[in-house]
């Protein structure tokens, strides 16, 4: 029994960088982590703290756990959204994120898998190449249907027939949530408002499979290189993306494993950029107090705060108030990591929490640049029982720029396109 | 030149070493033991290879000014500001005074013996003990009311943190113990440098062969403690003294572009601090 404990302590480790396994015996102790955690504050178990955590998966490593501590580690382990609040705030400076996804993958390798829910959506995303299980010839559709009902300047070209070195990655959540395809609608049509030339992939267009790195499944390397390959194949140099996760995925974790190729951009960089070039005209007014959620993956993890920020204050009429926790501290809505398949509940609770801050800042809307947050905020409006309004920041541009491509008028548009 | 008093009572130099060197080999033997572990792990090279100097700024800001710990909390970057260079200077002090005396024995570098353990530089001496244990002392006390009595919230408290807060607190109590007992055969004149350590000197007058007995006893328990630290030090809290800063400098290399995180906007930081309510 202790040698087989021995046996997959030694997998484990060897699943783990030489750094992670001096980081898990370097922890102070302080508690730092736990002040911060969001999933703590729904969850005060000690194992779900970093501190918890490390100390597990210390001793999972050295010497084995016993049954019952294993299996409140690892509920711990896949209960975080790894949003990387602990390394923030870490005196120690761990680097817990990296640590949690490189855990569940060394696990995974050591004959321990991931939770049920998790093992199907990983499965679902290799087989149907999108999140939702849905065919990949829908992919495309929202882009034939807003142009069809009129919310579009010009049909979008789609790659196959018009290749640009630029394109619009829309995303699976943008591309089959239908609550969230207008995200999706408004890019293009505010890239159409500025004169960029770009295309679509259409049904072409794969998913990033970053959820296969965040849940730790060891095929996430090799179906990246393969969707790598795809983009290059094409001779596409330049994306911009519209979802905090695929940047994250396509920008940082593409670049980790191979020397970066393509441009990735998120859409918040690229809009920032055009506002700034009066390429596109805000010149309606919005009269709107708002406050501001960062994505973990776009501001924790790749440290945009500025860029979104400086086009909400662009827009005439708007007001921008900050929440108490903002930019490197914002609290995570609960969306990332595949916290979200494993225990939706959490995320319910975190996503309420955050609406409760945003409501304590005094604004009608809280509003960020990243559709899987924006549903994530939603869920929390609910579980809160807030009339909140969550927006996608496209939507307060819009307003300003096209007003005619608001989100209410596609959601529309959309339902009666679905009718027919 | 000051007329330094000799206060010499017999002490078991012989175990004391021979205890040294086991205790040394075992924390050695322990560290290797955990350095193969480790070296089970993946091999990442540095990142940014070749950026060596903005990586020691940022360790040195890291681990001497304690920078992030200074934007959580003041509070409790001074406790361990206090506690951690109390005890590095104690340790260089201790052995610093251990050479001093063997080059003065060998009759090696007289001058800078003598001017140490004969004349002006005794004060130094001195002065630095006094000041750097009260540090770590004062550290320790409020560690232990902050843990204890304020009780934040994130703060466990469990076997092992107790044994390490008292363990401490021993080891400095009984520096100054040792010293005032010391102090209780010097001159008044020459006791006061040591500002601390005359409050510890017992009422009353005593010869040289009255505390023998007692010098002896005390420099055994004081000197002993501080061995056992070695042995303590793999399996305790202690661990992160050594591993912290080697964290604190792969971090650094591997990661040095993360501006946020490693040169955050300490007033911002401070604005943020309170997550909950």
């Amino acid at each position: 029994m202790a040698r087989d404990r021995k046996i997959q302590g030694d997998k484990i480790a060897q699943g783990l960088t030489r750094r992670q396994l001096i980081e898990l015996e370097a922890c102070a102790r302080c508690g730092e982590c736990q002040v911060w955690c969001p999933v703590y504050a729904q969850d005060k178990r000690e194992c779900i703290t970093a501190r918890g955590k490390l100390h597990s998966l210390r001793r999972l490593v050295e010497e084995g756990l016993p049954e019952d501590e294993k299996r409140e580690f690892l509920e711990a382990l896949y209960e975080c959204s790894a949003c990387g609040q602990c390394h923030i705030v870490c005196p120690v400076r761990i680097n817990t994120p990296e640590l949690w996804e490189q855990s569940r993958l060394s696990l995974a390798n050591a004959g321990i898998p991931q939770p049920e829910g998790q093992i199907k959506q990983l499965a679902t995303i290799k087989e149907f190449n999108n999140s939702f299980g849905k065919p990949q010839k829908e992919r495309g559709l929202w882009a034939k249907t807003a142009w069809e009902t009129g919310l579009l300047k010009s049909p979008l070209p789609l790659w196959r027939d018009h290749p640009t070195p630029l394109i619009y990655f829309a995303g699976c959540t943008a591309s089959f949530e239908p609550i969230m395809q207008s995200v999706a609608v408004q890019t293009a049509r505010l890239l159409q408002e500025a004169g960029v030339e770009f295309s679509v992939l259409g049904e072409d267009e794969p998913c990033c499979v970053s959820k296969l790195r965040r849940m730790g499944d060891s095929d996430f390397p090799l179906e990246a290189k393969k969707r790598l390959n795809q983009l290059e194949g094409m001779g596409i140099t330049t994306v911009v993306v519209s979802c905090a996760g695929c940047f994250k995925g396509l920008h940082s974790d593409y670049s980790k494993l191979w020397p970066e190729k393509i441009h990735v951009i998120h859409l918040t960089q690229f809009l920032d950029h055009l506002v700034q070039e009066h390429r596109l005209r805000m010149e309606h007014e919005v009269p709107m107090v708002v406050t501001y959620h960062d994505p973990c993956h776009l501001g924790r993890h790749n440290r945009i705060y500025e860029e979104p920020r400086r086009i909400l204050r662009a827009i005439p009429g708007l007001r921008l108030v900050e929440m108490t926790r903002h930019r490197a501290f914002s609290s995570c809505c609960g969306m990332g990591g595949g916290l979200k398949v494993a225990n939706p509940e959490i995320q319910h609770k975190m996503g309420a929490e955050r609406i409760r801050e945003a409501e304590s800042t005094g604004a009608e809307a809280i509003v960020t640049p990243c559709q899987t947050c924006s549903l994530g905020l939603m869920h929390g409006a609910d579980e809160a029982g807030s009339d909140m309004k969550v927006y996608h920041l496209n939507e307060m541009i819009v307003r300003s720029v096209c007003p005619e491509a608001a989100r209410e008028e596609i959601t529309s548009a959309f339902a009666k396109a679905a009718a027919r | 030149m000051i007329d330094i008093p000799a206060v010499n009572y017999p002490k078991p130099w012989l175990l004391f070493w021979a205890t040294v060197v086991l205790a040394h080999g075992y924390m050695d033997y322990t560290l290797y033991q955990k350095w193969k572990n480790w070296n089970q792990g993946i091999t990442q090279s540095p990142a940014n290879r070749g950026r060596w100097g903005r990586a020691l700024k940022i360790w040195a800001a890291e681990v001497f000014l304690q920078r992030q710990l200074f934007g959580l909390s003041s509070f409790r970057w001074l406790i361990h500001l206090l506690i951690v260079f109390g005890f590095i200077a104690l340790a260089f002090l201790s052995l610093s005074t251990f050479f001093l005396k063997l080059s003065d024995y060998l009759g090696v570098g007289r001058v800078v013996t003598h001017y140490f353990l004969q004349d002006n530089g005794y004060i130094f001496i001195k002065v630095w003990g006094d000041s750097f244990g009260l540090a770590l002392l004062l550290g320790l006390v409020i560690a232990g009311v902050r843990r204890f009595a304020l009780r934040p919230e994130q703060q466990i408290n469990n076997q092992t943190d107790v044994f390490l807060l008292l363990f401490l607190l021993w080891l400095t109590l009984s520096g100054f113990m040792l010293e005032g007992l010391r102090l209780a055969l010097v001159p008044a004149e020459l006791a006061r440098y040591s500002f601390i350590g005359r409050f510890f000197i017992p009422p009353g007058t005593y010869t040289i062969e009255e505390l023998k007995p007692w010098l002896t006893l005390l420099w055994i328990l004081h000197s002993f403690t501080g061995v056992g630290i070695l042995v303590y030090l793999p399996h305790s809290k202690l661990l992160h003294s050594i591993l912290s800063p080697l964290v604190i400098a792969m971090n650094a290399l591997e990661e040095q572009e993360r501006r946020d995180l490693y040169w955050p906007e300490i007033e911002k930081y401070r604005a943020t601090k309170l997550p909950r309510g």
